[in-house]
Formats: C-alpha cells, sequence, structure tokens
C-alpha cells in the first residue's frame, strides 16, 4: 500500500538526454576556448609589461640610444633617444603624467598586478568551466548508461512506523535490501534506548562505587590526554609546596576554582583540603613516594606511569566516597587531595557537579560499551 | 517526394552558412586590412610632403615604447627615410624615391582593393542565387522578394 505511493523512478536520460548533455558540454568548451584565448593574450600583455619595466629601467643608463625613430606605421627614420629619464606616462582619458624611470617602473608594476589579478581571476574561470563539463560529461554518460533517479519524499509518519514496524514490514522487490539494513538499524536503535534507560536508572539509584570505579578504570585509559597536563602543573605546584607551604597552599587553590570551576566555598574547602594534604605529604610514605616520583620525572608525564600512580592510591586510600570525585581530583592533584575529601563530606553540590563534569567530559560511547561489556 | 525536396533545401542552406557566408567574412577581413595599408601609405606620402614644404631637416618626436610611454627622440636628418617595403624589408629612401615608391605602392593596393571588392560581390552574388535556388525548390512566390531588391 504504502510502497506504491512512496516515490518516483525517472531515468536520467529522460531529464538530461544524451545529446542534450554533450551538446552542453560542447557549448561549455567553447567558452573554455574563448576564456584561453583571452588568458593567452592577457599573459601577452603580462609579457610586454614586463618587458617594458625591464627597459624602462635600462634606459637612463645611457644619456642617448640609437633607435629608428617611427615615422607613422611604415616608415622610419635613423635617429636617437635624448632625455632618457624622462617619461611620459598615459594615465588615461588622454592625460599624460611626466615620471623618472624609477616612477614609471612603479606605474607599470602596479598595472602588472591588476593584469596579474586578471589572469587570476580568469583561471579560476576556467577551472569552474572545466568542472561544468566535467559534471556534464558525467551525466551525459550517466544517461547514456541508463541511469535512474530514485526519489521518494519524506513524511514524519512514514518514519515512526518505520521505526515500529520496521522488522514486521514487508519489503518491495526493489527495496529489499535497503529495508534489511533499516531493520538492523532499527534493532540497534531500540536497543540502544535500552541501553541508556538502564543508564539512566543506575544513576537515579545512587553511584555504586564498584560500578563507578569500573567505570574510571575504563574510562581512565581514553581521557588521559587532559589530566597529564594538568598533572603536570599540580606535581610543579607540589615541587613548590614542599619548599614553601604558603605559597602550595593557595596556587592549589587558585587552580581548583579555575579548573574545576566550583563555587567559592568549595574552593576554600579544597584549600583547606590541600593544608591538610601538605601536612599528610610528610606522614604518608605512600603519598609522598608518588609526590617524589613526580618530582624525579621529567616534564613528560607517560600515561602509563599515571596508572601506575591511579593505582596506587586507590590501593592506599580507603575508598569510601565515591571514586569518581577520586578520579577527579588525581586529574589536579595525583590522587593525593583524595583522602581528604572524605573529610569535608563531600556536599551534594559537589558531586553533582563532578558527576556532571565526568559526563560531560567523557565522551558517551565508552561507558556505553562498558555496560555493553557487562550484560 | 517532399523528403527529397526538404534535404536539397537542408544541403544548400548549410552550403551557404557553412562556406559561402564565412567565405564572405575573410574576404571582408582581407579587404579592410589593405584599407588600412592604404591609410597608413596616404598618411605617410602628406607627411613627406608636410616636411618637403616646410623643408625641416631636423626632427624632435615622442616615441612610444609601448603602453602608452613615450621618449623624446631625436632625428639629426630627416633626409634619409627607411619604408617598409613589406615581408619585414625596409629600404632607404630619399624624400622624392620615397614618394615615387609610395604613389606605386598606392596604385597597387588600389588594385587589390578593387579585387576584393569584386571577389566579395561575386560571393554575394552566389549567396543570392543559391538563396534564389532554394525559393525555386520551395516553390515560393517570387514577387515579395523581387520587389524588396527594388527599393
Amino acid at each position: 500500500m504504502e510502497e506504491t505511493k512512496k516515490g518516483t523512478v525517472t531515468s536520467l536520460s529522460s531529464v538530461f538526454p544524451a545529446e542534450e548533455a554533450q551538446k552542453a558540454v560542447k557549448r561549455v568548451q567553447d567558452t573554455i576556448a574563448d576564456k584561453h584565448s583571452e588568458l593567452d593574450s592577457l599573459r601577452g600583455f603580462v609579457a610586454d609589461n614586463n618587458n617594458l619595466i625591464n627597459l624602462v629601467h635600462k634606459l637612463p643608463e645611457q644619456l642617448s640610444h640609437d633607435i629608428m625613430v617611427p615615422f607613422g606605421k611604415a616608415a622610419f627614420f635613423p635617429g636617437r633617444l635624448v632625455h632618457t629619464n624622462e617619461f611620459l606616462v598615459l594615465l588615461g582619458e588622454g592625460y599624460y603624467a611626466e615620471r623618472t624611470s624609477k616612477q614609471t617602473v612603479e606605474i607599470l608594476t602596479r598595472r602588472g598586478k591588476s593584469l596579474d589579478s586578471r589572469v587570476d581571476s580568469i583561471e579560476a574561470i576556467i577551472k569552474d568551466l572545466q568542472a561544468e563539463a566535467s559534471f556534464f560529461n558525467a551525466t551525459a554518460s550517466e544517461a547514456l548508461e541508463g541511469l535512474v533517479e530514485i526519489r521518494e519524499d519524506y513524511v514524519e509518519e512514514d518514519c515512526k512506523q518505520e521505526s515500529k514496524s520496521g522488522p514486521l514490514k514487508q519489503p518491495g522487490p526493489d527495496f529489499g535490501k535497503t529495508t534489511a539494513d533499516d531493520q538492523q538499524y532499527a534493532l540497534m536503535m531500540s536497543r540502544l534506548d535500552e541501553l541508556e534507560k538502564q543508564e539512566e536508572l543506575a544513576a537515579e539509584s545512587g553511584n555504586h562505587s564498584d560500578q563507578n570505579e569500573e567505570t574510571t578504570s575504563d574510562t581512565d585509559d581514553i581521557s588521559y590526554q587532559r589530566p597529564t597536563d594538568n598533572n603536570l602543573q599540580s606535581s610543579q605546584d607540589f615541587r613548590q609546596g614542599m619548599l614553601l607551604d604558603q605559597t602550595k597552599s593557595k596556587s592549589v587553590a587558585t587552580e581548583i576554582p579555575k579548573k574545576q570551576n566550583h563555587q567559592e566555598d568549595i574552593a576554600d574547602q579544597l584549600n583547606f583540603a590541600s593544608l591538610s594534604v601538605q601536612s599528610k605529604v610528610q606522614e604518608k610514605e605512600n603519598v609522598s613516594k608518588k609526590v617524589r616520583f613526580v618530582d624525579e620525572g621529567e616534564k613528560l608525564v607517560h600515561p602509563e606511569e599515571k596508572i601506575v600512580k591511579a593505582t596506587t592510591a586507590s590501593k592506599s586510600e580507603v575508598q569510601h566516597q565515591t571514586s569518581q570525585t577520586s578520579f577527579d581530583s588525581r586529574k589536579a592533584f595525583t590522587g593525593s587531595i583524595v583522602e581528604h575529601a572524605e573529610n569535608i563530606k563531600t556536599t551534594p553540590r559537589e558531586q553533582s557537579s563532578t558527576s556532571s563534569q565526568v559526563s560531560g567530559s567523557q565522551p558517551k560511547k565508552p561507558v556505553s560499551r562498558f555496560r555493553m561489556q557487562r550484560k | 517526394m517532399d523528403n527529397i525536396r526538404q534535404e536539397k533545401v537542408q544541403r544548400y542552406e548549410e552550403f551557404v552558412d557553412k562556406r559561402l557566408k564565412p567565405d564572405l567574412q575573410h574576404a571582408i577581413a582581407q579587404r579592410d586590412k589593405v584599407f588600412e595599408q592604404q591609410k597608413i601609405f596616404a598618411d605617410l606620402r602628406k607627411n613627406i610632403e608636410n616636411l618637403e614644404k616646410n623643408s625641416v631637416t631636423s626632427l624632435r618626436t615622442m616615441v612610444n615604447l609601448g603602453s602608452e610611454v613615450y621618449l623624446q627622440a631625436e632625428v639629426p636628418n630627416t633626409q634619409h627615410i627607411f619604408v617598409d617595403i613589406g615581408l619585414g624589408f625596409h629600404v632607404e629612401f630619399t624624400w622624392s624615391e620615397a614618394l615615387n615608391y609610395i604613389a606605386k605602392r598606392e596604385e597597387k593596393i588600389a588594385r587589390q582593393i578593387e579585387e576584393y571588392t569584386q571577389l566579395i560581390a561575386s560571393i554575394k552574388a552566389q549567396i543570392k542565387l543559391v538563396l534564389e535556388g532554394i525559393r525555386e525548390i520551395l516553390q515560393l512566390p517570387v514577387g515579395k522578394s523581387s520587389q524588396e531588391r527594388i527599393f
């Protein structure tokens, strides 16, 4: 029923007869030939202009030049050029200006530039025309081959029905392949929808730490390019911090709001956290080792190193709070601040912001892929 | 019968359009070139006569270097003039010799123009002949076109 009114099939040769297309090709070729001759004459002008520039440049080198002075078009007198540095240049509209050799050369170079631009424009036109000709040629050959044009109006309702009743639909003999593809596509889409729904449900029911842990570990590999940079900065901060307590805490405090765009109170909290990090750094061997590792390491922190650090951090630290925050803070402070986030009792706002950050920063694809793997 | 006639008419028309008319155009272009030559030599003759009349012995003029850039030039001695005799050859003449040559050249050019005019007229006549033939084949009345020609 629907297939009957679905579309129209017109052979290309009925719309564009081959002879017509070939005629068009010929016409375009003629135009191209015209433009080519125009281009040639322009090129001639350019060459003349360049010769003249050279001539004008050289003439003042001598006081006079022996030449044949033209007398009319068919006769000459033997004579010589005098006042070789006084040129009379036509400015247009019958006005002439007396110029020196140098000034004349300037005028001529300006003329040359305008000629060059004209040459360029004609070349561009020729290129366009050649593209047109090749298009007409292609059309002609396609028309000769008996190509058909299938035109189908897009209807919103049809689309919906297709997605719902796609698999049940009886495909027409001509469109069998495409509908089969559509079926597959519809199946895939419904599967994806399902997965997304499950994802949403999971997000609503609260972040299970183990799940998130896996998520982060999954995404760690992917989203490392950005963290390494931050890591570098923060590692430098740490280095400074070992020497100067105050500057360290300040620099971290300034860095956090920049990076995470948190509210000021959170920044303060983190500031406090970083201060305590400072004290803990000296206490905790594991963390200090890490810091030293960063210290010793070159500017380039490889992703592999980063992973090692991340795992050590997750091992050494008690995983009470959400690992999402730990992941985020690890980005910033090589994982040491995580400990203190638990002291602060991460506010829901922060959590939401971090989670949103995570979802924003991480491409959706890997997560869903992971989910698919879990199924 | 009709088909044959149609074919003939088409052949004649093709002959007119693809052979006679291009020939005519070519002949006219050639004649125009000769007209130009005639003008050049007429100018030269006038100029030389002018120089003779004013008994000019030296001359200052502006030389076009191309692209309408002029430079002053001096001719110290105007007694000898080099005239283009065709095929890129120039012959050194005195004024009187030059005037003689120019007179002969003008004569020849006039002859050439006459020839070309004849040629053009004959081509035009042929075109008209063929068009008449087409009219005859189509059996159109003579009156209209011949009347037009009278006026």
